[in-house]
C-alpha cells in the first residue's frame, strides 16, 4: 500500500512524496537520509559522476587505473617519491598512491584522460618538443603542469621548475618540460582554454 | 644476388659512402613522433597497466639475509589462504635442482634454495587472486634459515679466510666467468721502462661505490597459455628472445609463442635483470600451467633493487707522462663486485698510449649481480677520466690540451686514424678538436678555466671547471629482418617486431622508410609492439638504429623496385589483361618523390602512389563484403630484408672515429659541501642525426642520468647485517629537475660514424661518461681529489678538512 504521508524524523514536518522528504533533510538537517551501503562513495572523475563500492585499503590510484581504467595514472615509486600518479583534486594536484579512496567521497578529479579530452595545449607542446623517452611518468608531469598553469596562468621558468622537482623521470626529459610548459602558458594567455 | 643492394656495405670497417646528397625525410626537426601523442595523453599501454580476465598476481619471496640457505620451509599456511591459488617451491619437481640458461649465457637457478645477497627472490611464488593476498601469503611462509657469513668489499672477499659468498658455486671467491675478464695481466708496450723515462709519474686510488636502481615502469610481465600455445606480456628489452628462451625452459615449439612487448617504462639495460625477469616469466609460465589461469608476475619498489651496474669497483693507478702532455704509460689494477669488465678498453681506443697494463680482478661478494647498465662502458670511461684528470692537473696544465695530445687509437696517434679513414671512406675531420672547439666557445671555457682552487666567487663559493672526453660507441653488431608492406590506399607499414625503450625509434624508422621510398613521412606508420614474427635488432649496445636503419633501408629499397615493376607491368585478370600505370615504361624511366610516382623525364607525368597499387577492377569499391573477398587483383608490395651488421662489438681494426666531449661549470659550498651545477655543455659527433631532437634527448637524458650518479646515486648496506638500507626512490635519489642549472647541446656532424649516412648511436653514451664528469670539476674547484663516487657533500667536507 502506497503512503499519503512522509513524516521527517528531525523536525515532524510532514511531505507529499519521499522524494521531497529526502530533498528537505538533505537540505535543513545536512544529513543523507537514504542508506548507503559500507564503503559506497560518489566522486566526479573528469566531470563524469561515479558511484562505486571501495575497500577501505584502496588507495585513490588503485581506484584510478585498476578499477576504473584510467592507465594514464602511473606509479612507479610506490611511496610518494615520483610524482607520476598525480591527479588533480579540487584543484589540487595530489599523489593518488598516497591517497585512499574512501577518503575521496563528493571530491573531483582530473587526471590525465580528462586534460587530454579537453585538448590542453600542453598535450601538443609536450609532443612538439620531445617532452617524452619511455614516457611512462609523463602523465604526471603534465597533470602536475596542468595544476600550476590553473593557479598561476604565466609562471616563471623558476616557478616551473619549482612545481615539476617531485616528479622523476629517469630518462631525463627535464629540459624539454620546461619548454613546453612556457610554451603551453603563453597559447593560454593567447587563445584562452 | 641482384637484389641485394650492392651499396650497402658488408664490411664493418667501411663508411656507408652512398649517403644521398639531400635529405628530404631524414635529419629534418619538427617530424611528429609516433609515440608523442599517446605517451603525452595517458594512452600508451605498459605491460604493468595490463589486466587479463580471471588474471592472477604472482610474488617471490625474498631472502632477508646476504647469505643464507633454506633448511626447512612450511608453506602450508599460505596455501590455505583464501583467494591463494598456487604456492610453488623451490624443491616442486618443474624447477628444483633445475639451472637455466638467459640471453646472455648467463646460467642461473630457475629458483634457488638459497641466496646470496639480501632481498634475492628465491625459495617460493605465490599466485593469488590479488596482488596483496599474495603478499600477505608470503608472511605466512616459515622458512629455517641457515644463515652464512657474508662479505660485501671485493679486495676482502679476495683476502684469505674470507667468508664464501656463493658457497654453491664455488670453493673462492674469484669470478672469471664471461663477461667477467680473467685474471691475467693485459699488457701492450713496457709500463716499467716507460715510467723510467716519464718526467712525471704520479700514483692514486680510485672508487666508484655500487650504482643501479633504474627502471620507471616496475618489473612484470603476464603468461597465458590457450592450449598449447602461450602467450606473453613483456616489459623487457628482448621480446623475440623470450621465445628462444621460453622454448628452452619449457619446451614449447617457438612457433606457438606469441609475445606482445607493450611500451616499456624506461629499459637501460642491465643484463642481470634481463635473467631474472625471463626466469620470472618462465616461473610464472609454470604457475599458470598450474592454475589454468593467466599469471601477472609483480616486483615492488624495494623488490626492483637487486642489480647494480659493471662499475662497482676499485682501482689502483700508476701514470707516466711528460710535460709536454703526452701520456707515456699507464698500470692499472681493479676490483671488480661481481662482474667485472675490461677497464683499460677507453685508453686504448681512444688513446695513443703506447704502454698500458691492465689487471682486472672480479671478486665475489654478498650483493646483487652488476653488469651492463647503461652501461658496460663505465669501467673505461671511470679509468680514462681519471687518468686524464690527474695527469692535467700535475702538469699544470689545460686538460683540453692534454686530451688533444693524446688523441688517437691503439697506442698511435692521429696521423695513423686519419689514414685508416682514408683507406676505409670516411671524410677526413678531426672529430675531437671539432668538439673541444665547439664545447669551449658554448661554455666560455678559455675565459673561465683556472688553475685548481684559484677562484673563489664573491659568495664565498669556490668555482670550477670541469671536462671529460671519449669516442662515441655504438657496438655495431646484431642483425634484423623487416618488411615493408604497401596497403592498397597507399599507405606503408613496417613488417616487424621490436620492443620500445623510449628513444623515437619507430619515427626514424618510418623516416628512414619515407626517405628511401620517396613517401612522405606520414605515409609510413610503424606498430613495433605487434608480434609478426620478424625481428629487429633489440635495442642494445646503443647500436639499433644502425642496424636496423641498414635493414629498412634494404628492405624500402627493393620495395621502391617493387613499386615501379607494378607501375611498368600489365596486370594479367583471368578475363582480360589491365594497362599498367606507366604504359610502355621501365622501372628504371621513374622516380618517387612526396609519395607520388613521375617521369623522370616529364615529371608533368604523374600518379599517386594509391592509384597504382590499388585493386585494378575496382572491386574493393563494391561494398565491404566483397572487398573482403576478392582482396586484391594484384600481389601487393612487400618486400623484405636482412642484414647483419659486423659480428660483435668491435671488430678487430675497426677503430671508433667519432669522439664526444662534455663541459660543466659548478660552484661548490664549502660550508655545506653541496656541489651546485651552473651549466653543462654537452658536444656529441654522431656522425649524421637522422632525428636531431632523439639525439638532443639523450644529450639532456644521459647527462641527468649520469650527473645523478655523479652527484648521489649509491646504494648503501648495514655493514653489520649485509641489508640493503636505501631499496627505494626517496634515499636512493635520481636527478631532479632542480639539480642542474643549464645544459647547452651541440650535434656535430662529421659522418665518421660506420652507420647508414655515417651515422653512429648516442643512448648509452652521454649517461656512461657524465658519471664521471663532475671529478675533474670538483678539483678544479677545491684544490683536492675526491675520487670515491658518488660525490656526496659528506666526502666534500672530508676532502676539505671539514668533516
Amino acid at each position: 500500500m502506497e503512503q499519503d504521508k512522509y513524516l521527517c524524523p528531525y523536525c515532524l514536518i510532514t511531505f507529499e512524496s519521499i522524494q521531497d522528504l529526502r530533498r528537505h533533510i538533505v537540505a535543513e538537517h545536512k544529513t543523507e537520509p537514504l542508506p548507503v551501503s559500507e564503503g559506497q562513495i560518489k566522486l566526479t572523475i573528469n566531470g563524469e559522476d561515479y558511484q562505486i563500492r571501495v575497500e577501505p585499503e584502496w588507495t585513490l590510484y588503485y581506484l584510478l587505473h585498476d578499477k576504473l581504467g584510467f592507465t594514464g595514472t602511473k606509479m612507479f615509486c610506490d611511496r610518494g617519491a615520483c610524482g607520476s600518479c598525480t591527479v588533480i583534486m579540487d584543484g589540487r594536484p595530489i599523489l593518488s598512491c598516497m591517497t585512499l579512496a574512501i577518503e575521496c567521497d563528493g571530491k573531483h578529479i582530473e587526471t590525465i584522460e580528462g586534460i587530454a579530452k579537453k585538448e590542453h595545449p600542453l598535450i601538443e607542446e609536450y609532443v612538439k618538443y620531445h617532452c617524452m623517452q619511455c614516457g611512462y611518468c609523463t602523465p604526471g608531469f603534465i597533470v602536475t603542469a596542468k595544476a600550476l598553469l590553473d593557479r598561476n596562468p604565466k609562471p616563471t621558468e623558476e616557478e616551473v621548475k619549482e612545481a615539476l622537482a617531485g616528479n622523476l623521470c629517469r630518462c631525463g626529459t627535464y629540459p624539454q618540460h620546461l619548454k613546453a610548459v612556457l610554451v603551453a602558458s603563453q597559447k593560454l594567455a593567447k587563445h584562452g582554454r | 644476388m641482384a637484389e641485394d643492394f650492392k651499396e650497402m656495405p658488408n664490411n664493418p670497417l667501411e663508411h656507408d659512402k652512398y649517403a644521398p646528397k639531400e635529405f628530404k625525410v631524414l635529419g629534418r626537426r619538427g617530424i611528429t613522433r609516433i609515440d608523442g601523442y599517446k605517451k603525452a595523453a595517458g594512452k600508451a599501454i605498459y605491460t604493468r597497466d595490463i589486466q587479463l580476465p580471471g588474471m592472477l598476481y604472482a610474488k617471490f619471496l625474498t631472502s632477508p639475509y646476504p647469505n643464507a640457505r633454506i633448511s626447512k620451509m612450511d608453506t602450508s599456511k599460505a596455501e590455505n589462504l583464501p583467494g591463494v591459488r598456487a604456492v610453488l617451491r623451490y624443491d616442486d619437481p618443474e624447477v628444483f635442482g633445475r639451472r637455466v640458461v638467459t640471453t646472455y649465457g648467463g646460467c642461473e637457478d630457475m629458483l634457488a634454495g638459497y641466496a646470496y645477497f639480501e632481498g634475492q627472490q628465491i625459495g617460493a611464488v605465490v599466485a593469488a587472486d590479488t596482488e596483496q593476498i599474495a603478499r600477505e601469503a608470503l608472511k605466512l611462509i616459515d622458512v629455517e634459515w641457515d644463515v652464512r657469513p657474508f662479505v660485501l668489499d671485493p679486495e676482502g672477499a679476495l683476502r684469505s679466510g674470507a667468508p664464501l659468498a656463493r658457497p654453491e658455486w664455488a670453493d673462492n671467491n674469484l669470478n672469471e666467468v664471461p663477461p667477467s675478464p680473467l685474471s691475467e695481466v693485459f699488457r701492450i708496450g713496457n709500463v716499467e721502462a716507460a715510467f723510467e723515462q716519464a718526467d712525471k709519474v704520479i700514483e692514486f686510488k680510485a672508487v666508484r661505490r655500487y650504482h643501479g636502481g633504474a627502471d620507471t615502469e616496475l618489473p612484470c610481465g603476464i603468461v597465458r597459455w590457450e592450449g598449447d600455445c602461450l602467450e606473453l606480456w613483456l616489459h623487457h628489452q628482448h621480446p623475440y628472445e623470450h621465445k628462444w628462451t621460453m622454448h628452452k625452459y619449457l619446451g614449447v615449439p617457438m612457433n606457438k609463442i606469441k609475445v606482445n612487448a607493450p611500451y616499456n617504462g624506461g629499459m637501460y639495460g642491465g643484463w642481470n635483470w634481463i635473467a631474472y625477469s625471463q626466469i620470472a616469466t618462465g616461473i610464472t609460465a609454470i604457475l599458470a600451467k598450474r592454475t589454468a589461469r593467466p599469471v601477472k608476475w609483480v616486483f615492488d619498489r624495494r623488490e626492483d633493487f637487486v642489480f647494480g651496474s659493471a662499475d662497482a669497483m676499485v682501482t689502483y693507478f700508476k701514470v707516466g707522462a711528460n710535460k709536454d702532455g703526452t701520456i707515456s704509460s699507464v698500470k692499472l689494477k681493479s676490483f671488480y663486485e661481481n662482474t667485472g669488465f675490461w677497464a683499460e678498453t677507453h685508453l686504448l681506443e681512444n688513446t695513443r698510449i703506447p704502454n698500458i697494463e691492465a689487471e682486472n680482478v672480479t671478486a665475489r661478494v654478498n650483493k646483487g649481480p652488476t653488469i651492463a647498465l647503461r652501461c658496460e662502458q663505465l669501467p673505461g670511461c671511470f679509468v680514462m677520466a681519471h687518468v686524464f684528470n690527474h695527469v692535467a692537473a700535475e702538469l699544470d696544465m689545460d686538460p683540453t690540451e692534454v686530451a688533444l695530445k693524446n688523441d688517437g687509437a691503439e697506442g698511435k696517434d692521429i696521423n695513423y686514424l686519419n689514414k685508416f679513414k682514408r683507406k676505409h671512406g670516411f671524410p677526413l675531420r678531426d672529430s675531437l678538436r671539432e668538439c673541444i672547439e665547439a664545447g669551449k666557445k658554448a661554455i666560455g671555457w678559455d675565459k673561465k678555466w683556472h688553475p685548481a682552487g684559484a677562484k673563489e666567487l664573491p659568495n664565498g663559493k669556490m668555482h670550477g671547471m670541469g671536462f671529460i672526453w671519449s669516442h662515441e660507441w655504438d657496438d655495431n653488431r646484431g642483425a634484423g629482418v623487416a618488411g615493408v608492406f604497401i596497403q592498397q590506399d597507399g599507405s606503408a607499414n613496417i613488417v616487424a617486431f621490436r620492443t620500445d625503450i623510449g628513444v623515437n625509434a619507430e619515427t626514424t624508422y618510418c623516416q628512414v622508410v619515407a626517405e628511401e621510398l620517396g613517401m612522405k613521412f606520414e605515409d609510413v606508420f610503424f606498430r613495433q609492439q605487434d608480434d609478426v614474427y620478424l625481428p629487429l635488432m633489440t635495442p642494445d649496445g646503443s647500436c639499433n638504429l644502425t642496424t636496423n636503419s641498414y635493414v629498412l633501408r634494404k628492405a624500402a629499397r627493393k620495395a621502391k623496385r617493387r613499386l615501379l615493376e607494378l607501375a611498368t607491368t600489365e596486370v594479367h585478370l583471368i578475363e582480360r589483361n589491365i594497362a599498367p600505370a606507366f604504359p610502355g615504361m621501365q622501372p628504371e624511366d621513374l622516380e618517387v618523390k612526396g609519395s607520388e610516382i613521375f617521369v623522370k623525364s616529364d615529371p608533368s607525368k604523374r600518379k599517386k602512389i594509391a592509384e597504382v597499387v590499388k585493386d585494378m577492377d575496382g572491386s574493393m569499391n563494391w561494398g565491404l563484403e566483397y572487398a573482403a573477398i576478392q582482396c586484391t587483383t594484384h600481389a601487393p608490395v612487400f618486400a623484405w630484408a636482412y642484414h647483419r651488421q659486423g659480428r660483435y662489438g668491435t671488430e678487430p681494426g675497426r677503430h671508433r672515429l667519432c669522439r664526444q666531449a662534455h663541459f660543466c661549470e659548478i660552484e661548490v659550498d664549502t660550508e655545506t659541501g653541496k656541489i651546485e651545477i651552473k651549466k653543462i655543455v654537452n658536444v656529441n659527433d654522431v656522425g649524421k642525426a637522422l632525428s636531431p631532437e632523439a639525439v638532443e634527448g639523450q644529450q639532456y637524458g644521459g647527462t641527468y642520468m649520469g650527473i645523478g650518479r655523479n652527484l648521489n646515486e649509491e646504494y648503501v648496506w648495514d655493514p653489520c647485517s649485509g641489508v640493503l638500507l636505501n631499496g627505494n626512490l626517496l634515499e636512493y635519489k635520481w636527478a631532479t629537475m632542480l639539480d642542474i642549472g643549464e645544459i647547452e647541446t651541440i650535434i656535430v656532424e662529421t659522418g665518421m660514424g660506420y652507420g647508414p649516412y655515417g651515422t653512429v648511436g648516442i643512448g648509452e653514451d652521454v649517461a656512461t661518461i657524465t658519471t664521471y664528469l663532475l671529478e675533474s670539476a670538483v678539483f678544479n674547484a677545491i684544490g683536492k681529489w675526491i675520487d670515491d663516487g658518488p660525490i656526496t657533500p659528506d666526502k666534500v667536507l672530508k676532502a676539505l678538512g671539514k668533516a
